[in-house]
């Protein structure tokens, strides 16, 4: 092997990669996921969802012409490290605009950290009530998972008396204080309330009390690992024919991991659900199998909310014709996208959507009811 | 409703027990303070997963249980644990290590998700009018004589003599011909077979992740702490102090208050009484 | 000295170059490594000196970053937030200082315990810290304030993390040579032989737990400042076990090695995470490896290749100080056992001694072995307990008390098995012995105190055959048994008791030793007086040292008398059989 050919080699190299870099990576967008710690499950398919996402907006022209390049970042670690794989996206990197699918403490620490200085689009399910300059919502908040559902299944299972049982945080109480209220105008009773520490691994009193109220609806803010063990024990104390279960963060991972022994008559609310049967659910559905292969990290809403995400901020882009925060305040309100969801319109920072009613009896999702453009109680002024 | 919090807290006590016993014996013979070890019982809940995946049949769990957790324990054993025999804390450390290295190697072969093992014997029985799981009964039934024959043989039998002689004076007890070396080795395995058998009989109740095996490993070490060191009837007192404080407390008041209680209880007991309730005369 | 300024002032330039060189980001980044690593140095320091390991230090670190918070939040004058920050850590050192003292009293080998209750502690502080959203912001933490003074988190913040870890980083490695870092180093090595000097150790170790507390508390008020939000996390078991890990792997013996740890794995991790698959893996291994095979960690590393070009060994010999007179000294009474008796388990160690001892002398406890000799001497200094009977001396009633108590009473005492530090120098160990029944609280934070050096000790070294000037300078581990009686002999007198208690002082001396032993223990006596008790088997040397002979048999006295009288006794020669050794 001779200088010359190594040379050759080398230029050619250069130049294949300086045509890429002209043709793909013009606008950097910072996606931060969850690939360590308890919600690094949904790493995988976080990721696919958003490169997914990515594919379908550069075919289209990518934004305001610009094809853009995915910068992926390790969020699923304390808000302290989060920030720094943030800023080094943010600054080292030169993303101009951030996904984010974590949790509410790191999103607290990321709106800190860029103080509208980058459009920041936060796609997970969380509490509501997140409003900050350039920071954008796609994620279902409990008013639009809860609303329309509690009367629909009240009235379906002859639910009366609710039990509400979730972790010991923030989102288990906002849902539970405004599932109250829609149980009353729906003429139900709650019949008790319980929080339960993240260190909890047996849930025998809680089903003791469950049984002894005589409830025949149990609403679940119990977040993965505890769901699944609340839901093992639940069924095999026979409860499931006591009462039906309806929890807000019961997506596909957590209903395997449950079992098809123990998921009778549990049904879970959510934006997105595989198992959605509309066109566009499926054509997303078999793009991500064609693209990821068959055994890919399987789809629920956590994940494919990043997909959402990137839609969202597409369009915002496109239409504002900039990535500017600035830019982007004037356009936001009212922007409608289409995703496998359906019909995404931003209101108040916050999206109103549709929301699937699904029942996992069986070990599997069936879309029970769908709900359309439900609108966030939690959104904006 | 007596009856089902007074078998909840039979139930809650005898899964306890046999997460703890593997936990009590490598920290009563070999001062090993094994962080490792609720990630032996992960393992041994995996166990299901590994045997559906070989297509092996249902009853060939307890045999990929423990030939996977021995052979962990074994290259634990030799590798590292054996330099720590008697070093309480550096020891604390190094399994501190493995425990990590155990959950993200499990996490590199399974994922992270959740498996879902299916129920070994489904269905509820009927007491006094309160329908009871099926198999905590059976598990219940099954556990009290597992640990009645461990007492009897670590109290008649040979080896169980040399242990004792091993924990007493180990130079002694190399002198007298005994293979300290082996015998700790069969020890520690030991401990760590008891924690997949748990791990195993767990596996349909619970959740089964690689993260699951922290729940087990704190609640162990403070039913140790407040049972004493080391001793079959130590743990069965911590045990019971533990499990019925945090049934009883999450049955009266809420489960954040019986999981401050526990953690306030064995600060009181490392204060006051470090050795525990039960001291070894 | 010039090592601790020439250390600060490199480790100072090195972190103020780190904005200059690589920008903003990456001192923002090492900004949150170093506040990590001024609550490892806290870690460190207790773990390495006095081996404590606080398993849950980021309880403080969190329960101060909290506090913070709601100082930054709620109070506007940045003197009162100064004043309130310095409160904060205050508070923390003081509560750290009870917390250990009170469990560590009356038990020297609480140290696992301990650790765990300290990781209890961190438990319970983050269950609270998610659970109250009230005082907390719950889950999603407390935020929405900016850094104190103005300044800029991703900017100028970062000196003021600087100058924090450098000041600590000084203020260790002074403590280090000050005699309270002496003394605190001492509880690792030897305890009992600390406990026997009249220090109380449980105190001490109050104290360097405090000191490890302060540093969490400034690193979490440095946290809040630098981070503007505050969640569970930063006071939990998992922060708590990595701070452990970072300290283990930098090394936890050297001032700097938490901060290697810190930075190093921090910034390693932080590039590593998103492209290697197994740095969790990998992480683990290390830290095994570090565990299993270098326990000093990285810093042990660095400086075993530093001393291979360079030897630190220059040692000074600094002129002796002038010490106080020793309030130990104090003139000999004495000693009445009435109906003593001791029992440990089952089985009765001293079955009712009846003794009363002259106030002057040399008085020799002879006995078969088992007969309670030691025992006797574990009465008086407090290692054992009377469950029937008294001990007084001249009209105290000395009985059940704690070890430290005995030196109040003038009394001093070596023990069977050379008791000494034998991982400090000789100089060291007789500097800490110095330091015994003579320093005052300041005294401990003189250096000049290190120097301290009685006239009679120099006399006593400068003895012909007494084999402990020459290596002054050798740690103790290297020296042999018979220099390590001495050594201890050395110590022990250095306080000048009234009453000296010699278990078998001669014991593992060769015949010349054996001499040498003998004329030092009656010169002393010569020179200090008092009350000299003297456990020995050797005949011969009862017989050259005592005044006064006690034969103890089966847990009580069966005669006593001078020597010839003992001799003598047809009891002593039934028991005895044979008479000299």
């Amino acid at each position: 092997m001779n200088n010359r050919f190594l040379i050759s080699i080398f230029s050619a190299a250069f130049s294949a990669v300086m045509l890429a870099g002209a043709a793909f990576a013009e606008v950097k967008i910072g996606v931060l996921v969850p690939d360590s710690g308890p919600a690094g499950l949904f790493g995988p398919s976080t990721r696919h969802s958003a490169q997914l996402a990515a594919a379908e907006i550069n075919a289209a022209g990518g934004i305001n012409g610009e094809q853009i390049e995915l910068v992926f970042a390790d969020v699923g670690v304390p808000p302290a490290e989060a920030v720094q794989a943030a800023l080094k996206v943010w600054k080292a990197e030169g993303a101009e605009a951030f996904i984010g699918m974590h949790d509410s403490a790191v999103r607290e620490a990321l709106t800190g950290l860029f103080k509208g200085g980058v459009p920041y689009v936060y796609t997970p399910v969380y509490e509501g009530g997140a409003c900050s300059e350039g920071l954008y919502v796609t994620g279902e908040t409990p008013s639009q998972q809860l609303a329309p559902v509690i009367p629909f299944l009240m009235k379906k299972e002859k639910v009366r008396k609710w039990y509400l049982i979730g972790n010991d945080y923030n989102w288990p109480r906002d849902t539970n204080a405004l599932a109250r209220g829609y149980i009353d105008d729906a003429g139900g009773e709650v019949v008790g309330e319980e929080y339960l520490p993240f260190t909890v691994a047996e849930f025998d009193s809680s089903l003791q009390k469950i049984r002894q109220s005589g409830a025949d609806g149990v609403l679940i803010t119990l977040v993965g690992g505890a769901s699944v063990g609340f839901n093992v024990a639940f069924a095999s104390f026979g409860l499931d024919q006591q009462a039906i279960r309806l929890g807000t963060l019961i997506e596909e991972n957590t209903l395997a991991g449950i079992g098809a022994d123990n998921a009778n008559r549990l049904y879970s609310s959510a934006g997105y659900f595989s198992a959605i049967k509309t066109e566009a659910a499926r054509d997303f559905a078999t793009s991500y199998s064609e693209m990821f292969g068959e055994d890919a990290a399987p789809l629920n809403s956590l994940g494919q909310s990043a997909y959402d995400g990137l839609m969202l901020l597409a369009k915002l882009g496109n239409s504002a014709g900039s990535l500017q925060v600035a830019e982007l305040e004037k356009v936001a309100e009212g922007i409608s996208f289409e995703s496998p969801r359906g019909t995404g319109t931003l209101t108040g920072r916050h999206v109103a959507q549709t929301i699937y009613l699904a029942n996992g009896t069986g070990g599997t999702f069936d879309i029970t009811a769908s709900f359309d453009s439900v609108a966030s109680a939690e959104a904006c002024p | 409703m007596a009856t089902l919090l007074i078998l909840n807290i039979l139930w809650q006590v005898s899964v306890l027990a046999i997460v703890t016993i593997g936990l009590a014996v490598v920290f009563g013979q070999l001062r090993i303070m094994n962080m490792a070890h609720g990630e032996l019982v992960m393992i041994g809940a995996y166990a299901p997963v590994m045997t559906s995946l070989l297509g092996l049949p249902g009853y060939a769990n307890i045999v990929v249980c423990l030939v996977t957790v021995g052979l962990i324990a074994l290259l634990m054993e030799r590798l590292v644990i054996r330099h720590f025999y008697g070093r309480a804390f550096d020891s604390l450390l190094a399994t501190w290590g493995l425990s990590i290295l155990l959950r993200e190697t499990v996490e590199l072969i399974f994922g992270r998700g959740y498996q879902s093992v299916p129920q070994y014997v489904p269905g509820t029985f009927s007491i006094s009018g309160t329908d009871y799981p099926l198999y905590r009964l059976v598990v219940m039934a099954g556990i009290i004589p597992i640990f009645a024959g461990l007492y009897i043989w670590y109290r008649k039998s040979k080896i169980g003599v040399e242990i004792k002689a091993m924990v007493e004076n180990p130079s002694l007890a190399q002198a007298c011909g005994i293979n300290t070396s082996r015998l700790s080795a069969g020890c520690f395995i030991f401990g760590a077979l008891t924690a997949g058998v748990a791990g195993l009989l767990l596996a349909p109740t619970i959740r089964v992740e690689p993260m699951m095996g922290l729940d087990y490993l704190i609640r162990s070490f403070f039913s140790l702490v407040i049972g004493g060191l080391g001793s079959f009837e130590g743990l069965f007192i911590g045990v019971g102090i533990i499990a019925g404080a945090q049934s009883t407390l999450g049955a009266l008041f809420n489960q954040t208050y019986g999981y401050l209680f526990i953690l306030i209880l064995s600060i009181v007991f490392l204060w006051l009484r470090p050795d525990g309730i039960y001291r070894r005369s | 000295m010039v090592s601790i300024a020439g250390l600060s002032a490199a480790l100072l330039v090195t972190l103020l170059l780190v904005p200059e060189l690589f920008g903003d980001f990456a001192a923002y980044q090492t900004g949150l490594f170093l506040i990590y690593a001024i609550a490892g140095q806290g870690i460190g320091y207790l773990w390495g000196r006095t081996g404590v390991l606080p398993l849950g230090q980021a309880a403080f670190f969190g329960i101060s970053a909290y506090a913070s918070a709601h100082v930054l939040l709620s109070i506007q004058s940045i003197y009162l937030q100064i004043a309130c920050f310095c409160l904060i850590v205050l508070t923390a050192g003081l509560l750290a200082f009870l917390l250990a003292g009170t469990v560590f009293k009356g038990r020297s080998d609480s140290g696992p315990y301990f650790s765990l209750i300290t990781l209890a502690l961190a438990m319970i502080a983050e269950q609270i810290a998610g659970t109250a959203t009230d005082l907390t912001g719950g889950f999603n933490g407390l935020s929405g304030f900016a850094p104190i003074a103005g300044l800029d988190q991703f900017g100028n913040l970062y000196y003021l993390v600087v100058i924090a870890v450098v000041l600590s980083t000084l203020a260790l490695l002074t403590l280090e040579r000050l005699p309270a870092g002496l003394v605190a180093r001492s509880i690792a090595d030897n305890e009992p032989r600390l406990l026997l000097f009249g220090f109380k150790t449980h105190w001490i170790k109050g104290a360097a737990f405090a000191l490890s507390a302060t540093l969490a508390a400034v690193a979490g008020i440095l946290f809040a400042n630098h981070q503007g939000i505050v969640t569970p996390t930063s006071s939990g078991f998992l922060l708590s076990a990595n701070l452990v890990i970072w300290t283990a792997v930098g090394g936890r013996n050297h001032v700097l090695g938490p901060v290697i740890g810190a930075v190093g794995i921090g910034y390693l991790s932080s590039e590593l995470r998103d492209s290697v698959a197994y740095w969790e893996v990998i992480l683990a291994l290390v830290f095994i490896l570090v565990v299993l095979k270098v326990p000093g960690g990285i810093a042990e590393i660095v400086t075993g290749i530093f001393q291979r070009f360079y030897s630190f060994t220059s040692h000074t010999v600094s002129k002796s100080v002038l010490v106080p007179p020793s309030w130990q000294g104090k003139p000999a009474q004495s000693l009445s056992f009435t109906g003593s008796r001791v029992r440990a388990g089952s089985v009765t160690v001293l079955n009712g001694v009846e003794l009363v001892t002259p106030k002057q002398g040399v008085v020799c406890i002879i006995g078969p072995n088992g007969a309670g000799k030691t025992s006797l001497l574990n009465v008086i200094t407090g290692g054992l307990r009377l469950v029937e009977g008294e001990l007084h001396y001249g009209g105290q009633k000395i009985h059940n008390r704690p070890p430290y108590a005995a030196v109040k009473s003038g009394i001093a005492r070596k023990l069977q098995v050379p008791s000494v530090f034998s991982s400090m120098t000789v100089s060291e160990n007789l500097a800490i012995a110095m330091l015994a029944g003579r320093a005052g609280f300041t005294d401990f934070f003189k250096p000049s105190t290190l120097r301290w050096r009685s006239q009679r000790l120099s006399d006593l070294l400068a003895t012909p055959g007494i084999p402990l000037l020459d290596g002054i300078h050798h740690r103790v581990s290297e020296l042999p048994q018979g220099h390590r009686q001495f050594l201890e002999l050395a110590m022990t007198t250095a306080s000048a008791p009234g009453l000296l208690l010699l278990d078998e002082p001669c014991a593992g001396l060769s015949p010349a030793e054996t001499r040498h032993m003998t004329d030092v223990i009656s010169q002393f006596h010569e020179a200090n007086g008092g009350l000299i008790l003297l456990i020995e088997h050797d005949m011969s040397i009862v017989r050259a040292l005592a005044d006064h002979v006690i034969v103890m048999h089966q847990g009580a006295v069966l005669a006593e008398g001078s020597f010839d009288e003992i001799r003598a006794n047809e009891a002593v020669k039934s028991v005895y059989a044979g008479g000299t050794k």
